[in-house]
């Protein structure tokens, strides 16, 4: 409500007496050495308070911004990471890496202030693609790390690999890009820091997705006890993934403060969206496949290249290495599977997670590749899943790779799908826009999601009972617009039975509900948290119980929010308003509870159906279709909301967005949305259908499965699909990401050309 | 310095203003109406739609100094008390918004949409909305909340 009236409050709408504004500034070059900084006309300058740099961070202990999980590879051999220092020091290796941290009275002075800065760089060679940064001599983006080489990820047995390709019938192989990305959530980074010297406290509101996650960065980067940040959050414009960690502005912010003694403030720009918050995607992915006279799948193998910018990021190694090995089976039976990932440093923006972290990649690779081998093999496209698909009975089942899928009915999603899309009707709607001089496409893909993965193997939550009988539930998840309020106050109030208006929500209070849990990603909230919610109310319910059997005389039996015994009755919240707090402040009913929820396996079938203007290259879809196995779904109408926002940035990668670099200079050439194409209202023409097939899971309490990312996975390969299947009659024999107008004009004039 | 004066949702304000100032600026950090966001710095993304003598403008596109003498509506000003507007109201029924940062200039762009034309066709109303990004919704249920807008706006 407060949303819709502009009363909402994120990271640039905070405010504190007596604040300074900051600027940051960016280094030009992708590779340079740093040979001086002299900042001394920019102290000079009218209002400004200081200039920090890389000297400042290192004085104040700041480490290495965190470059996720620990990898070894299968020799032993751990992930490569460079330093990563929250201001640059002797180098900068992409353009807009931090330099410099200005502090002055007003933003426009610390604007101003940073064009006084003096840096004498000594430019070097960049490299921004893989494959000019694995080859031979290549320039290196890090002088220890000779061949730009972090890591190699191996994951599925390759001998089995091997031999399955050895004894196959038929093979077929597709290389498919995901091209960088920029996340652009509508809310540019902003900050506000504050330091209390009386107590040693920092009061600092940046978007966050996760409070427990957060101050855990900051404690790990600038050496600060967690406990001693308050991390307050309350709207955050979009995360997707890559607002999930800190960025350097919050630690320099957070110092600033700490010197100046006043609060310090930070407004980031769409430049800074653009240059300095993480990039997504950023891989390609070469798929091959071995089948047998029947069109049985023997084997997958996949060789990956996963482009992890400058550094590694909190995300960055974990796309191409746990998540695009995780659900590289799909929905298929297919006794091996083999990956190999090779990750390599370029004199890029680094990369994180957005939206599916590798997921959405490896879906949309392996169902281009069924299309292929279909056409390649002489396969009717749907037929050669039904022949693959894992069966219903054959759940649970064990992947080749590790994980084991608890349930699903991929065969009958697909039904369901084909139904929905009139995939049958579809010749004669073809026919149709070709009396209209129009290619039209239909294109499908049975996509399977991992949900649930978390940093803590548990989540927390906790109830507190006021003394008007109202409770207020809290958990750690941080919210961007997923309706958190709505779905947890629902699956709390709906155990206890009570009215919705009776309970309240506040995520990430740790000073009145000392919780741990998991941050907002990997389509988990409604899994783990939701199921943590319904513990809680449950254990509410044990922890009324008795007080309630004392006040009625007789063991109490709970329903739609009373409890009853022998003929009398009082309602839960009644009974609340009636308990006296105890000596320590606590109200008798306060309770925390907590649950695990594994990992959940989404799956859907996504049918596009695309017309295209030969004349001009313009696609338009025509209609889409979505109809997915989330498990239970808990609010329809969020879930939906979830659908379509994945879709569309499903459709943004197809027919637009693209981060691209100079490949000489390294320059970003694409860094506004003057050049960075941002899907708008008119891009979807006709109809969109979106359907529930739910297949609850037994892993969670909640029996839902995730949504957060399946949009994305499911609108790839659908949308690829589609074009595909609109050229391929004209012997175009591939497309690649993005398609943009130009790219299909381009495509079909060329093949026009060489068939003439 | 240029002194202005002006009138924002109903209340008139003066102030000193810088040459360099924009309007959005004056309207977030000095009036500290921040339901007015800044998604962008090249007038793309609509976030910072306001209406200003009744013509929706992009309030990034402006300085300061050109709204002397104006009448400005941003949306803390859209409702009537505690009567959401229409397009409020439909926002909310229809699940117009997830994250909200876009909201208030999708909100206020869908007003000046429905002013030129009640009845807007779907085509009308994608067009109308060329100039706002959301990253959340895919814009499909801003596009239904707009037509329940024209609906509520009728009876």
């Amino acid at each position: 409500m407060r949303l819709i009236q502009g009363h909402g409050r994120y990271a640039s709408d905070w405010n504190m007496a007596g604040q300074l504004f900051a600027a940051v500034l960016r280094s030009p070059h992708a590779a340079a050495r740093i040979v001086r900084i002299d900042t001394a006309a920019a102290l000079n300058a009218p209002g400004v308070r200081a200039v920090l740099t890389h000297a400042d961070a290192e004085q104040a202990g700041f480490k290495s911004i965190v470059g996720g999980v620990a990898l070894k590879d299968r020799n032993g051999q751990p992930m490569k990471k460079p330093h990563y220092p929250v201001l640059a020091k002797d180098q900068v290796a992409y353009v807009g890496q931090a330099v410099a941290f200005v502090v002055a009275e007003s933003a426009t002075a610390a604007q101003d202030a940073t064009e006084l800065i003096e840096v004498e760089y000594e430019e070097q060679p960049a490299v921004v693609e893989f494959a000019d940064a694995v080859a031979p001599g290549a320039p290196r983006v890090h002088q220890d790390i000779e061949g730009n080489v972090a890591y190699v990820h191996e994951h599925g047995d390759a001998a089995a690999v091997e031999a399955a390709f050895a004894r196959a019938h038929r093979t077929t192989r597709l290389k498919v890009d995901s091209q960088r990305l920029v996340c652009n959530p509508m809310e540019p980074r902003a900050c506000l820091a504050a330091f209390d010297a009386a107590t040693g406290r920092y009061t600092l509101h940046a978007p966050s997705q996760g409070l427990i996650g957060a101050r855990t960065h900051i404690e790990q980067i600038t050496g600060l006890p967690a406990k001693d940040v308050d991390l307050i959050v309350e709207d955050v414009g979009g995360s997707f993934g890559i607002r999930g960690t800190p960025y350097p502005e919050y630690f320099m912010a957070m110092l600033a403060a700490r010197t100046l003694g006043k609060p310090v403030k930070w407004v980031g720009s769409r430049s800074d969206t653009f240059l300095s918050d993480y990039h997504g995607r950023a891989l390609a992915l070469c798929g091959e496949v071995a089948l047998d006279e029947t069109g049985r799948f023997l084997a997958f193998r996949w060789t990956d290249e996963i482009n992890l910018g400058a550094y590694a990021g909190p995300f960055g190694a974990f796309i191409g290495t746990q998540n695009v090995s995780i659900t590289s089976h799909g929905v298929y039976a297919v006794p091996a599977v083999y990956v190999r990932s090779t990750l390599a440093y370029t004199n890029t923006t680094p990369i994180s997670a957005y939206r599916g972290a590798g997921r959405p990649d490896i879906a949309y690779a392996i169902e281009r590749l069924v299309d292929q081998a279909a056409f390649e093999h002489g396969f009717d496209p749907l037929e050669l899943r039904r022949r693959n698909f894992i069966t219903p009975a054959q759940m649970p089942f064990k992947t080749a790779t590790g994980p084991t899928y608890d349930s699903g009915d991929f065969p009958a999603v697909m039904e369901h799908a084909l139904k929905a899309s009139d995939w049958a009707g579809f010749p004669a709607r073809r026919k149709e826009s070709e009396a209209r001089g129009r290619l039209r496409g239909i294109g499908l893909a049975s996509y399977l999601e991992a949900a649930g993965a978390g940093t803590f193997n548990k989540d927390q939550t906790a109830a507190r009972v006021g003394d008007d009988g109202r409770i207020t539930i809290f958990c750690m998840a941080g919210g961007s617009g997923q309706g958190h309020e709505t779905t947890f106050v629902g699956v709390f109030a709906d155990e206890l039975g009570v009215e919705q208006g009776v309970i309240e929500y506040r995520a990430s209070d740790l000073a009145a509900a000392d919780l741990i849990g998991n941050g907002t990603g990997g389509s988990r909230t409604a899994a783990g948290q939701g199921s943590a919610f319904k513990a809680l109310a449950r254990a509410l319910i044990e922890k009324a119980r008795p007080l309630a059997s004392a006040l009625l005389g007789g063991e109490a039996d709970y329903a739609d929010g009373r409890f009853s015994a022998g003929g009398k009755s009082v309602g839960l919240i009644d009974l609340a308003r009636k308990m006296a707090r105890g000596a320590d402040g606590r109200h008798p009913l306060d309770c925390e509870a907590e649950a695990s929820s594994p990992a959940t396996f989404p799956n859907g079938c996504h049918v596009a159906e695309v017309e295209i203007d030969p004349d001009t290259g313009v696609t338009d879809i025509i209609r889409y279709t979505s109809i997915d196995d989330l498990g239970n779904v808990l609010q329809p109408m969020l879930v939906e909301g979830q659908v379509h926002g994945g879709v569309a940035q499903g459709w943004g990668q197809v027919f637009g967005e693209h981060a691209v670099y100079d490949r000489e200079s390294g320059q970003f050439l694409t860094a506004s949305f003057m050049d960075y194409a941002m899907p708008r209202a008119d891009w979807l023409k006709g109809t969109f259908t979106r359907e529930s097939h739910p297949v609850p899971t037994a892993t969670n309490l909640m029996g839902a499965k995730g949504v957060g990312e399946s949009g994305c996975s499911g609108s790839l390969p659908a949308l690829m699909n589609a074009l595909m299947s609109a050229v391929r009659p004209l012997g175009v024999k591939d497309l690649q990401m993005p398609v943009t107008p130009v790219v299909m004009w381009r495509t079909l004039n060329q093949t026009a050309r060489k068939a003439a | 310095m240029t002194k202005i004066a002006f009138t924002i949702n109903g209340k008139q304000v003066s102030s000193d203003v810088e040459g360099r100032t924009l309007l959005v600026d004056l309207i977030r950090d000095e009036l500290k109406l921040t339901g007015t966001h800044v998604g962008c710095d090249t007038s793309q993304c609509g976030c910072c739609t306001i209406q200003l003598d009744g013509d929706m403008v992009k309030s990034c596109a402006m300085l300061a100094a050109q709204a002397d003498g104006a009448n400005i509506v941003t949306i803390e000003g859209l409702a009537d008390g505690d009567k959401l507007h229409a397009v409020q109201q439909a926002f909310t029924e229809c699940h117009g918004l997830q994250c909200g940062f876009c909201t208030p200039g999708m909100i206020m762009a869908s007003v000046g949409i429905l002013k030129a034309n009640p009845n807007p066709s779907d085509e009308e109303i994608v067009k109308g909305l060329e100039g706002n990004l959301c990253r959340c919704t895919g814009y499909v249920n801003i596009i239904k909340s707009v037509k329940r807008a024209a609906e509520l706006m009728k009876v």
